[in-house]
């Protein structure tokens, strides 16, 4: 079995996972109005972390986040040959040094925790988060490592802010994904980091399973998403078939919903699709706006919070049913026990990814 | 057992397919070099003008692997070859491009934004075959055979059946790309750390 746990969410919700948990139990948002940050000068919705500021915010983000999660597993796997950290990002030190958004990271963490091997990029548009946490499942399942630690981080630069203006999707009120009223996206920023491994002892609290998933290009277009689902299907199916699993057998659907009008059409086809559309399904982009590289981690962490707590967590933003294939959008937090959940990725590039986590 | 059946090296006034030049760059045309190569091998894909430098790279590069290398992708479901890709700078110098949009030409370009990620190569390259399999890019500091090997491995025993990989290095100070298809076969170059140390080096005969 492969086990998942040690969670640790830092976002403008909170330094933690509890702290996190406290602000979504009570539909908390970290989203505000940001005065004069557009590239105009306009006043912009972003999910911003308050104290985090000056130079080498990434570093900072992931080196807080590494020692919160050492100080919830067995310290000692930190510095062994059998554990790597990946960093799931996008932008990473973008604004530190633009052309080396990566490297310099790598190596001061590698020496500031003592790690046996440099610590691995990957860089997949807003899929990385959910891609890592399976590429470090297949790493520990395959034997190349015991343990693997998956941080995903990216900071609200204005480079993409600036970027996502000039496609005009960013949303002028805080993002509402799957609402009928959407209009884009809300930048955020934060980081999450979880525990991949073999050994169930390593974890201070019980992990859950992680059963790693598929990814799968739209082959469509490279900023625009697919018009038939037909990547996020193909996904979702190869991630059931792996495991065995079908479609009854999911208590929750945390899908990726970014709030643009095409991005939630597409996946609201997709799950009509995959028998999925009257499963308890959200976005937590209401809570942390999108945090590109780092989304999958995080929301796969409040993934693990909501299995810890048996709660499904509303999805903030949503009032009215704004896609072509009906969803059973969360309305309101409603306690449940949940045994197997889907998380759901889709980003730049066509790429879609999923991974299913599951109570032991 | 695995084995390279395909490479391509392209560099800053050469490119090589499986170790034999196939384009020289003249320094005398107005092209660029990646549009000489795309004009001299007569390819007809005009979404490669709006691509970026990564993603033209990595473009050019899986086209002349298919070309010199006829039904090398035929036997393959649109689902079974998964790309493996990475580099040290990400895409930096898009990036470098883009922001040069919004601080000097006064509007942030939408053009140039898409093409600020590195896995957008990828894309491309799934979109002009239609391919739906997996893709991966990573950024690490150097050329690693391990990488390719770990998870070339991992994709393997999970349904790819063949994998066209890449370094691809495209910056305004050099070019260093290295593509190469691994498949199934009984003989040929092993897909082992050796050979892709040897053949991301490669020159052509009369140069070693």
């Amino acid at each position: 079995m492969i086990y998942v746990g040690a969670e640790v969410i830092v976002s403008p919700l909170g330094n933690n996972a509890e702290d996190n948990w406290q602000a979504l139990s009570a539909n908390r948002s970290g989203i505000a109005l940001v005065p004069a940050a557009g590239f105009s000068g306009e006043d912009i919705h972003l999910a911003r972390i308050g104290s985090l500021a000056g130079p080498l915010r990434f570093q900072q983000l992931i080196v807080n986040a590494l020692t919160a999660l050492i100080s919830r597993i067995d310290a000692a796997i930190v510095p062994s040959n059998r554990t790597l950290v990946l960093i799931s990002s996008t932008k990473g030190a973008l604004d530190d040094d633009m052309n080396d958004q990566f490297n310099a990271t790598c190596a001061l963490l590698q020496q500031h925790f003592g790690l046996a091997h440099l610590p691995l990029v990957i860089s997949n548009a807003c899929i990385s988060g959910v891609l890592t946490l399976n590429v470090a499942a297949n790493m520990v399942k395959a034997g190349q490592y015991e343990h693997v630690i998956v941080v995903g981080c990216d900071v609200a630069s204005d480079f993409v802010l600036y970027g996502f203006q000039s496609l005009f999707a960013v949303s002028d009120k805080p993002c509402a994904p799957f609402d009928a009223a959407r209009n884009g996206i809300t930048l955020g920023e934060g980081c999450a980091a979880v525990l991949v491994s073999g050994t169930g002892s390593v974890f201070e609290n019980a992990p859950l399973e992680l059963l790693a998933g598929a990814s799968a290009n739209d082959a469509n277009h490279i900023s625009g998403p697919s018009r038939t689902g037909e990547g996020l299907v193909r996904s979702v199916k190869r991630t059931f078939e792996t495991h065995g699993v079908s479609a009854d057998e999911i208590d929750f659907v945390c899908a990726h919903g970014t709030g643009t009008l095409f991005n939630d059409e597409m996946e609201s086809i997709a799950f009509d699709r995959l028998s999925l559309a009257d499963k308890p399904l959200n976005s937590l982009k209401g809570y942390f706006g999108h945090t590109l590289g780092a989304a999958g981690v995080i929301e796969t962490a409040v993934c693990m919070q909501m299995v810890r707590n048996g709660m499904l967590v509303r999805s903030l933003g949503y009032t009215d049913a704004g896609t072509s294939r009906p969803l059973n959008i969360i309305l309101k937090n409603e306690p449940k026990i949940l045994n197997t959940i889907l998380k759901t990725a889709s980003g730049f590039g066509g790429g879609n990814a999923s991974l299913m986590i599951r109570n032991i | 057992m695995k084995v390279i059946t395909a490479y391509c090296n392209l560099r800053a006034d050469r490119c090589l397919v499986n170790g034999e030049v196939v384009a020289e760059r003249d320094p005398a045309s107005e092209d660029s070099w990646f549009k000489q190569i795309y004009k001299k091998h007569a390819l007809a894909y005009p979404k490669f003008y709006k691509m970026d430098v990564l993603s033209q790279a990595g473009y050019l590069a899986s086209e002349l692997i298919k070309k010199a290398n006829p039904g090398l992708v035929d036997a393959y479901a649109d689902d079974e070859i998964a790309l493996i890709f990475a580099n040290a700078t990400s895409s930096a110098e898009t990036d470098r491009r883009f922001k040069q949009s919004y601080e000097e030409a006064g509007t942030p370009s939408p053009s140039l934004f898409v093409y600020t990620l590195p896995n957008i190569v990828l894309g491309e390259i799934a979109i002009a075959n239609k391919w739906y399999g997996e893709n991966m890019f990573a950024v690490l500091p150097k050329f690693a055979p391990g990488f390719y090997l770990d998870y070339g491995q991992i994709l393997s025993s999970s349904g790819s059946r063949a994998l066209l990989c890449g370094w691809l290095e495209v910056t305004a100070t050099g070019t260093d790309v290295f593509l190469f298809m691994v498949e199934e076969r009984e003989t040929g170059p092993a897909f082992s750390h050796d050979n892709l140390l040897q053949l991301s080096q490669a020159r052509e005969a009369a140069a070693i």
